[in-house]
């Protein structure tokens, strides 16, 4: 070899080179025996213990993994593991890939995925997050994800229980696990949590503090709630028919246990910034709907997304309604109960032209849609199709997505909503 | 072995000057129908491609200078050796490699060893001299091909891979006969953008009777008649008109770009003992073999190995292959290449095809 690259003027080689090595390299190639001892190999998977979903959902699946309708991925998910059964092995390496990019669907990946899932995902470390999914194990004995699903479930059932049981763990957990657990205290969430929650204010970990802080907001009873009541009241005024404001003039110690921070985002002032956090944190009821009317001469942003900030916080669906017709944003709708976001979707879809606003709207509306804003959505898709049809696409891809398969009949001449519906419901079909 | 041995041999004789080639191809039985004037250019070719491979082992393989490929591989086109223009216009992929001066001394060996093969086409066993001229471009005609004596079998089409080049699409499909335990390889070409022969699909069993273009290692084939109501589709050029529509109607349905396909069942497979055996063969008959296809029965594939035998190093862990092995024994249709095995196809529980 070394011959080879100097050449043979500079170092002389008795011989037809390139000869020799042809007959050396077929006698390797031919030659070859096995190429070794290949590395151990992991000890084989164990037997599933579940029952996979059928060859034709199998098939479904393979076919939205190849870029079929791609963004049905999470309800076929999520209707999949509804069913406890698992996905075939050569569907996994690709739902692993897309579990490990998104978050969202790791849940029905930790049931789905089952024990060749888990095997697999043992040998790639990209794919270690779903060893963190639920299997079945104890509070005691299971690993994180068994121990939140464990809490979760306790939690759902009683209350009381979770909460002692999270107090009695707590010193021991360690701090990502601690503001993940708690948050887990938002069902469920009562005055009985909130002697808890108010000692763990004092938490040394940020997240764990603010956590614990957004949940007490949530309680017009706490004391932390009682705090905010004071420092809104000084705050805000109403004289005659406007509302004064004086936003807070530092941001103390107290300010900042109560879950407030201090430093704001960039572009964004320090008092505004204290003046909105202070308005979301403080409990609704203090205020009236009536105030919206109001015309605030000074800090008017600010204190008109504290209160969106604080309905989304405090889910209140009142005060959600009332700021959804001053300012239409898919958070607030996400705060009603279903009929009323369907009536207030449709209501704004009815009166509203096709724009990104409509579907960022459409957004946040729960799935499926009802009858009421399927229908709003479709009568507006055939209408602006005679005018504008090139605005549609999303529009219509939305309808077909959100719409109840059940309900195909309303899409009826719709090619593109109405075959998305038809996807849907024989994918509904192969998942029973 | 005997024969390539017998070949090299004869190499250190030196060179033959161009008017005793074109003297012995004009008078050399050539049994084909071939202007002589072609094959005077293709000896004046190959004869400069010999002295051009002699000065690069005088100068060193490190002096290896890339437009001097480029404009050797254009004078072998217009000396219409299509076939050894090909091989010399991709050293450059072979200059890029990290063991480049391996790879180059490689392709440099056995470029020389074809040139020398064509000069002595004479001396060599009939099929040997076919092959010869088919790798440094000879074309056979289809006709040729199918007027031979075909194989029927029931042929598992074990794998299938496209390529584009210049333009061209070329789709390979690997197929082993059930009974024979022959490989063969159907070659289609269409222009980019153009329907391909979509009438093999992995995973199917074909009853077919493959007709083989001659030479020592035959694999190449056409499906001469087809016995099983599918009409037989030849190789290049693609037919426009054929049913776009076999590969989704019989693949098993509703799932157009799926991995799983409706199954013609798993092939029989080989130790890997067996399957380095037959690639032997191979070589020994046509020691420029650069892939052959293998169907493997229990093999446990990892990151790196099927079994005992490594994957190609620019093969990526292939994770869909270990996911339905489970860690355990499966059968698997893997692509040999002198660089390592390229997994095609393995079978699941349910005798599915799964395409890796």
């Amino acid at each position: 070899m070394s011959v080879a690259l100097v050449g043979t003027d500079r170092r002389p080689y008795h011989g037809d080179l390139l000869a020799d090595a042809a007959v050396e390299l077929v006698r390797r190639r031919a030659g070859r025996v096995p190429d070794g001892e290949p590395p151990p190999a992991a000890a084989p998977a164990r037997e599933e213990e579940q029952e996979a979903v059928s060859p034709a959902a199998a098939a479904r699946l393979g076919a939205i993994l190849g870029g079929r309708h791609p963004r049905l991925l999470p309800e076929w998910l999520a209707v999949a593991a509804s069913t406890g059964r698992r996905v075939p092995p050569r569907l996994l390496p690709e739902l692993l890939d897309k579990g490990a990019r998104d978050r969202s669907i790791r849940p029905f990946l930790g049931v789905l995925a089952g024990r060749r899932g888990r095997w697999l995902a043992g040998l790639n470390p990209a794919w270690s997050y779903l060893m963190a999914e639920p299997t079945g194990e104890s509070w005691e004995l299971g690993g994180h994800g068994d121990r939140l699903a464990y809490l979760g479930e306790l939690r759902g059932s009683d209350p009381g229980a979770a909460r002692r049981l999270l107090e009695e763990a707590w010193e021991k957990e360690t701090p990502d696990d601690r503001a993940e657990f708690l948050a887990l205290l938002g069902e469920g969430l009562s005055m009985a949590d909130e002697p808890f929650l108010e000692s763990v204010l004092d938490d040394r970990r940020r997240e764990v503090r603010q956590q614990a802080a957004d949940l007490l907001t949530r309680l017009p009873g706490s004391r932390l709630a009682g705090r905010m009541v004071e420092r809104a009241a000084r705050c805000l005024a109403v004289r005659d028919d406007r509302i004064m404001v004086e936003p807070p003039a530092e941001c103390d110690r107290g300010m900042e246990r109560d879950g407030i921070r201090a430093r704001p985002p960039r572009g964004t002032g320090e008092r505004a910034w204290w003046l909105q956090q202070v308005v979301s944190r403080a409990p609704l009821r203090i205020w009236d709907t009536a105030l919206l009317r109001m015309r605030i001469p000074e800090w008017d942003r600010e204190v008109r997304s504290g209160w969106v900030r604080a309905t989304v916080l405090q889910r209140d669906p009142v005060w959600a309604k009332a700021l959804f017709a001053w300012d239409p944003l898919a958070d607030l709708l996400a705060v009603l109960p279903p009929e009323d976001q369907d009536e207030l979707a449709a209501d704004f879809v009815h009166r509203h032209g096709v724009d990104g606003q409509m579907i960022m709207v459409l957004g946040g509306a729960s799935t499926p849609w009802g009858r009421g804003l399927a229908h709003a959505v479709l009568t507006k898709i055939r209408k602006v199709a005679a005018t504008q049809p090139w605005n549609l696409d999303e529009l219509a891809r939305m309808a077909g997505e959100r719409i109840a398969p059940a309900d195909r009949f309303m899409a009826d001449g719709l090619t593109e909503v109405s075959s998305l519906l038809g996807f849907r419901a024989e994918m509904m079909k192969e998942l029973r | 072995m005997v024969i390539i041995i017998a070949l090299v041999a004869e190499l250190s004789e030196g060179l033959a000057s161009v008017r005793q080639m074109i003297e012995r191809w004009s008078q050399a039985p050539q049994g084909s129908r071939v202007a002589p004037a072609r094959h005077a250019r293709v000896a004046a070719g190959l004869s400069e491609l010999e002295r051009w491979l002699a000065d690069q082992v005088r100068h060193g393989l490190a002096a290896a200078d890339e437009r001097e490929w480029a404009e050797l591989s254009r004078r072998l086109v217009d000396a219409q050796a299509p076939g050894v223009a090909g091989v010399v216009g991709r050293l450059g992929a072979a200059r890029s490699a990290a063991d480049w001066p391996e790879r180059l001394l490689e392709v440099y060996a056995m470029l020389q060893l074809l040139a020398v093969g064509h000069r002595r086409a004479a001396d060599l066993p009939d099929d040997l001299a076919r092959t010869v001229r088919i790798r440094v471009g000879f074309p056979v005609s289809r006709e040729e091909v199918l007027a031979g004596p075909a194989v029927r079998d029931l042929w598992h089409v074990v794998g299938r891979r496209e390529e584009t080049r210049d333009r061209l699409v070329a789709r390979r499909v690997w197929l082993r006969g059930r009974t024979t335990g022959r490989a063969a390889l159907v070659l289609s070409f269409a222009p980019v953008g153009h329907a391909l022969d979509d009438s093999l699909v992995t995973g199917e069993v074909v009853d077919a009777s493959m007709a083989f273009y001659p030479g020592a290692s035959p694999l190449r084939a056409l499906v001469s008649a087809r016995h099983d109501d599918v009409p037989a589709c030849h190789d290049a050029p693609a037919s426009h008109d054929a049913p776009a529509s076999h590969g989704a109607a019989r693949g098993g349905g509703a799932s157009p770009g799926s991995a799983g396909i409706a199954s013609g069942g798993v092939p029989p497979g080989t130790t890997e003992g067996e399957a380095l055996d037959e690639v032997a063969a191979a070589l020994a008959g046509d020691p420029w073999t650069e892939s052959w296809p293998l169907v493997l029965a229990g093999v446990v594939p990892s990151a790196d190995w099927l079994g005992g035998l490594r994957l190609h190093p620019r093969v990526d862990t292939p994770w869909r292959l270990i996911a339905v092995s489970g860690g355990g024994p499966l059968t698997v249709a893997a692509e040999w290449t002198p660089r390592g095995l390229v997994p095609l196809t393995t079978w699941d529980e349910q005798g599915q095809a799964v395409i890796l």
